[in-house]
C-alpha cells in the first residue's frame, strides 16, 4: 500500500471519530466479558470472532496513528501500521459481524461493536475492497431517487397488477384504490420493499383499517447502511424524506426491514412526520379496534424472532407480542429475553451478499437454530426481510421443520370481516 | 543512594501528579470537544430513570455479574478495596472526621485491604494467561496489572510491618510530615522516611505509583472516567 492510499484511508478513519467513537476506542479493558456474546463465536468457537478481538483490529490502527503512544511505544498496546494485510483483517472482522449489538449488552462499558466496525467498513470502501455488489445496489437506489420519472411508469404498471390480489383478500368500496400511490395529504406513507410479499399483505391491512395511506415509490432497504457508507446511507434515506414532505404525510411507516427502520427512525432527525414500523402500526390498529383478528386461523405453536435492528436496537419489543397475543393462544417466546436474543446471523449485509456468504451464515448461526428448536414451535414469525431470508435458509439447512412467516402477512391472513 | 531516594520522593512525585492531572484533563476535554454521534446509541428495552441505571451500570457492573459471576466478585472486591486505600491515603495527610464514623487507625481494614487487593490483582493477572482472554490481551494489560501489584505489595508491606510485626520506626506521623510538606510545596524528608530499614519499600512504592500515574491518562485506565458517559449512551 502506498503512502497516498494510506493517508486517504486514515482520513476516512478520522472522519468516523466523534465523541462516542473516542469512548469506544479508548476504553476497552480486554476483560473478555463479551466473549460469549457473539453468535458467531458461540457457533464457531474461533477467537477472532470475539467482539473485543474485532475491536482490537481497528483499535491497533487508532493507537498507531491517532495517539502519541503509538509512536513512542507501539509495542505497549500492540499498535500496528496499516498494510494490505490489515485490510484483509478488517474485512474479516467487519463482514463476519452482523452489527446485532448483542455484545454491547454484555460489555460493562457498553462498547458498540457495530460502530467500531463501521470504521472498518468505511476504510474498505476507500480501498475498493468492500463487497462491490452492496455499493452497486446502493448506487442503484440513489439513481432511482434522482431520475424518478424514468422508473415511474413501470413501477405504476407493476403496482396495478398487484391490486386484484389485494382486493381478493379484502373488498374495498367502489371508487377506492387498492394500492394508492402518490396521494398528497395522505396520513401515512408506506415504504415497502420491492416484491409483492412486502406490498400485498400490508395493503390489505391498511385497507381493512381504513387508513388514508399511500405507497412510496422507493423501496425501504438501505444498502448504504449495509456497506457502511454514511454518504450513501443518507442519500438513500433522503429520497424518502423528500417524498414524505412532498406528500405532507403525518407518518412514515417502514415495512419489515430492520436496517431501513432503524436508519429512518434514528438518523432522519427532526421531521414533520413520525417514523413507525409496520409492526407498531398494525399493533395500533388492533388496540384501537380498527381491525380484528381470528384466533383460530393459526393453530400451531408460534414463536417470534426479534430482528436486532428493530428490537434491541430500535425498541419495538412489546408491539409484536401484543399482535401475537391477539393472533394466537399458542405463543411461546424465545429465551433468553429480547435484549439477549440471538441474531439470526444474516444482518450487516450478509444476506444481501447471497450465496457468497451462505456457508458462513449457516455455520455462524447454529445457536439461533438451537434457540428456536427449544421452543418446539411450528411457526417462526419475524418482522424483517433479512431475518426472514436467513431463517428460511437455516430452516432448510438444519431441517428445522418450521414455517417461517412474516408477522404482517399473518395479520393479513387472520383478518376478520368487521 | 540518598539522591535517588530524593528524586523519587520529591521531583518525580510532582512530575507524576502534573502528568496525571494535566494529561487526564486535556484528554477528557479533547474527547468532549468531538461532536456528538448523530443518532442514539441506546439499547432497548429502556428503563427509567435511565441516568439511575447508567449509574448502577457504572458502579455495580450488573452485566458482569450476570455473565461472569466469579470475575464480578473479584472486580467488586478490587474496586471497593481500592476506594478504601484511597481514603487511607487521604488520611495520611490529616485526619478527617467523616472517615472516622467507623473509628479506625489510619488505613481501614487492619492491613487486610491491601492483602485482598493483591489477591484480586493476581486473579486478574492469571486469568489473562488463559484462553480466550489471553488472545485478547495486549502487553499494556499485563504491564498495568503488574505495576499495580508492585505498588500494592510495597505499600501494604509498610502497613503490615507496623501492624503485624510491630515494626515501629516508620510511623504514620512520619508520612504525614512528608506528604504535607509535598502538598504545601515545601518538600521535607524526615530522617525516618529515608534512613530506616523500610525506607526502600516506601521509595519503591512511590516509584511505581509515580509510573502508574504517568501512564494513567494514556491507557485504558481512562475507563474510570469514561465508564459513566458510556453507560449513559447505552441507557439513552
Ligand atoms: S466486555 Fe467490553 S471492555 Fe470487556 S473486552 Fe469486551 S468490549 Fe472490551
Ligand atoms: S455486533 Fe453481534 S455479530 Fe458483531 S461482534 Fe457483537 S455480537 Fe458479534
Amino acid at each position: 500500500m502506498d503512502n497516498k492510499m494510506r493517508d486517504e484511508l486514515l482520513n476516512l478513519f478520522r472522519s468516523k471519530i466523534n465523541r462516542a467513537m473516542r469512548y469506544y476506542l479508548e476504553t476497552c479493558t480486554r476483560c473478555g466479558v463479551c466473549t460469549e456474546a457473539c453468535h458467531v463465536y458461540n457457533s464457531m468457537g474461533q477467537t477472532k470472532y470475539i467482539a473485543a478481538y474485532r475491536h482490537e483490529i481497528v483499535r491497533r490502527l487508532y493507537k498507531k496513528y491517532f495517539k502519541a503512544r503509538g509512536k513512542i511505544w507501539p509495542g505497549f498496546g500492540e499498535a500496528k501500521g496499516l498494510s494490505d494485510m490489515t485490510l484483509e483483517e478488517l474485512f474479516d472482522a467487519a463482514y463476519s459481524c452482523t452489527g446485532c449489538r448483542r455484545c454491547m449488552v454484555f460489555c460493562p462499558f457498553g462498547i458498540d461493536t457495530q460502530m467500531l466496525m463501521s470504521i472498518a467498513k468505511l476504510m474498505l470502501i476507500g480501498a475498493n475492497a468492500e463487497p462491490e455488489i452492496l455499493t452497486m445496489l446502493a448506487d442503484t437506489s440513489i439513481e432511482k431517487g434522482k431520475s424518478l420519472e424514468l422508473f415511474k411508469e413501470s413501477f405504476l404498471t407493476g403496482i396495478k397488477n398487484l391490486e386484484s390480489e389485494v382486493v381478493e383478500k379484502w373488498k374495498i368500496e367502489a371508487g377506492e384504490t387498492a394500492i394508492p400511490v402518490d396521494v398528497e395529504d395522505a396520513d401515512l406513507l408506506y415504504v415497502a420493499l420491492a416484491g409483492a410479499h412486502s406490498i400485498i399483505p400490508a395493503a390489505v391491512v391498511f385497507n381493512a383499517a381504513r387508513e388514508k395511506w399511500t405507497l412510496s415509490f422507493f423501496e425501504a432497504v438501505n444498502f448504504g447502511a449495509f456497506v457502511g457508507d454514511p454518504t450513501r446511507t443518507k442519500l438513500i434515506m433522503d429520497r424518502i424524506i423528500a417524498e414524505a414532505k412532498r406528500l405532507k404525510v403525518k407518518e412514515v411507516c417502514i415495512c419489515e426491514c430492520g436496517t431501513a427502520y432503524r436508519v429512518m427512525k434514528q438518523l432522519s432527525g427532526k421531521q414533520p412526520f413520525k417514523v413507525s414500523s409496520i409492526t407498531e402500526v398494525q399493533a395500533g390498529y388492533i388496540r384501537e379496534g380498527r381491525i380484528k383478528l381470528d384466533k383460530t386461523k393459526f393453530t400451531d405453536t408460534i414463536t417470534y424472532h426479534d430482528p436486532c435492528q428493530i428490537a434491541r436496537n430500535g425498541g419495538v419489543i412489546d408491539e409484536p407480542r401484543y399482535i401475537l397475543d391477539n393472533l394466537t393462544d399458542n405463543f411461546r417466546d424465545l429465551t433468553p429475553e429480547p435484549k439477549y436474543n440471538w441474531c439470526c446471523g444474516g444482518g450487516g449485509g450478509l444476506v444481501a451478499l447471497g450465496d457468497e456468504t451462505l456457508d458462513f451464515r449457516m455455520k455462524s448461526a447454529r445457536v439461533k437454530v438451537d434457540q428456536v428448536k427449544a421452543t418446539e414451535a411450528k411457526i417462526l414469525a419475524t418482522a424483517c426481510e433479512n431475518c426472514h431470508t436467513q431463517l428460511s435458509n437455516l430452516n432448510d439447512h438444519y431441517k428445522m421443520d418450521v414455517a417461517v412467516r412474516f408477522l404482517s402477512s399473518m395479520v393479513a391472513d387472520a383478518l376478520l370481516p368487521q | 543512594m540518598q539522591t535517588v531516594y530524593y528524586i523519587v520522593l520529591v521531583p518525580m512525585v510532582y512530575v507524576a501528579f502534573a502528568v496525571f492531572f494535566l494529561g487526564t484533563a486535556i484528554r477528557i476535554v479533547k474527547i468532549l470537544r468531538e461532536p456528538k454521534n448523530p443518532s442514539t446509541l441506546q439499547i432497548f428495552p429502556e428503563k427509567q430513570p435511565n441516568w439511575l441505571y447508567a449509574l448502577s451500570d457504572t458502579f455495580f457492573f450488573p452485566t458482569v455479574r450476570r455473565h461472569k459471576p466469579v470475575l464480578w466478585v473479584f472486580l467488586m472486591t478490587f474496586h471497593v478495596a481500592l476506594l478504601f486505600l484511597i481514603i487511607g491515603h487521604v488520611e495520611l495527610f490529616q485526619e478527617f472526621k467523616i472517615f472516622q464514623i467507623i473509628p479506625h487507625e489510619v488505613f481501614l481494614g487492619k492491613g487486610f485491604v491491601g492483602l485482598i487487593l493483591a489477591i484480586t490483582l493476581l486473579f486478574f493477572l492469571f486469568r489473562r494467561f488463559k484462553s480466550p482472554t489471553k488472545e485478547l490481551s495486549v502487553p499494556e494489560d499485563y504491564f498495568l496489572l503488574i505495576l499495580l501489584f508492585l505498588i500494592v505489595i510495597f505499600g501494604s508491606q509498610m502497613d503490615w510491618a507496623r501492624r503485624w510485626y510491630e515494626y515501629g520506626e516508620l510511623t504514620v506521623e512520619d508520612y504525614q510530615v512528608y506528604l504535607n510538606s509535598l502538598l504545601y510545596l515545601k518538600p521535607e524528608l524526615p530522617y525516618n522516611v529515608t534512613f530506616t530499614g523500610h525506607s526502600f519499600m516506601l521509595v519503591l512504592h512511590v516509584f511505581f505509583a509515580n509510573l502508574f500515574l504517568m501512564f494513567f491518562p494514556f491507557s485504558q485506565l481512562m475507563h474510570s472516567f469514561l465508564a459513566l458517559p458510556m453507560n449513559k449512551l447505552r441507557r439513552g
